[in-house]
């Protein structure tokens, strides 16, 4: 692999390469150059990761012209997937090394951060949301538990913004959780759940499920769950599945106008046809 | 679109429990009396369901929250 990638970089086929490097027995994430090629002997692929693709993103904005590289696992291959979506890179300037991932039962041995389930305490099992449940199982707390579970989640929420910092399909040049209209900034503490519903919001179509956010998460707040929800009424109702493919239109379905192809409409509860 | 978007939300608003405070339906400007109906049918659902509980999550004390959800 890293001979490869050094020939890549020789060569001239990227013109940087995302990838980690061990410093201090640490993998860091890392821009592999032409210019410092012997570093490509420190690059490591460990559990260890983040969202390379939120910095080939920034790289792009500042040059659209550049050809990345980067170290990819499935998630980062949905990430990319619905950057190329909305245009914030281009599927031709990137070009990626495949990367160990999650575990299956095909699959014992895998490299992610996110194998090892924190353990959940008894109290937050007992008031809040254990983050390891199924998003049914979540669904299946009445209304009034339901809320009580959820908003014992969100009250936690110290507003460190490291959810949106940390998530891959965050590019927003404005962002509405910056916006004192819309979620009052100042305060310490967020106004929930508004914070947190605007969130996820955004993250239909979005989110392809890294679990990143979570992982950043000091809080510990079951962000995973939620939008895994949003995403399923986007699969149920659009029928739109995020990040399995680059050529979808963007999911949008704020503002006036409309992307999405219209789709015959499913029998819903609550609604008046 | 309008009917996914408004589905869309129910849904969401479904985790906690408010999905029924968001209503839609499709009045012509010539049927005033569906107007009426509709209109009346909601504000007197809305009247039974009460006050908007999130509020009282913003201010709550967590430990009160707690003690709710046993």
């Amino acid at each position: 692999m890293k001979e490869q990638i050094k020939s890549w970089l020789e060569q001239g086929t990227v013109d940087v390469f995302l990838g980690y490097r061990e410093v201090d027995h640490h993998p860091i994430p890392w821009c592999f150059t032409q210019e410092a090629i012997e570093e490509v002997d420190d690059l490591v692929v460990s559990p260890a990761r983040y969202s390379l693709e939120k910095i080939a993103t920034h790289m792009a904005a500042e040059d659209p012209d550049i050809r990345i590289g980067m170290l990819a696992r499935d998630c980062n291959n949905r990430a990319l997937n619905v950057l190329y979506v909305w245009n914030q890179l281009r599927p031709e300037q990137v070009v990626t090394v495949e990367a160990n991932c999650c575990p299956s039962p095909l699959k014992e041995h895998a490299d992610c951060s996110y194998l090892e389930p924190g353990t959940v305490g008894a109290y937050k099992k007992a008031v809040g949301i254990d983050n390891h449940l199924r998003l049914e199982a979540v669904e299946a707390y009445g209304p009034e538990e339901g809320r009580n579970r959820w908003m014992y989640e969100f009250q936690k929420c110290i507003k460190c913004y490291g959810c949106r910092n940390i998530c891959p399909v965050c590019f927003c040049r404005e962002c509405s959780l910056d916006h004192d209209d819309l979620v009052g900034t100042g305060p310490l503490l967020p106004d929930i759940p508004i914070f947190h519903l605007v969130r996820a919001v955004h993250m239909a179509g979005r989110c392809i499920d890294c679990g990143l956010c979570e992982d950043a998460c000091p809080m510990d707040i079951p962000l995973r769950l939620l939008y895994q929800k949003v995403n399923r009424i986007a699969m149920d109702l659009f029928d739109y599945r995020t990040g399995t493919s680059g050529d979808q239109p963007p999911f949008s379905i704020l503002g006036d106008r409309v992307t999405l192809e219209p789709k015959p409409i499913q029998p819903v509860t609550g609604a008046e046809a | 679109m309008t009917i996914k978007r408004i589905t869309f939300l129910q849904e969401l608003l479904g985790l906690f429990g408010l999905q029924e405070r968001v209503h839609l339906a499709w009045i012509s400007s010539a049927e005033a009396q569906k107007f009426v109906e509709v209109v009346t049918a909601f504000t007197e659902k809305i009247k039974s369901l009460g006050p908007n509980p999130l509020p009282a999550y913003r201010d709550a004390p967590r430990a009160a929250l707690a003690a709710a959800a046993h």
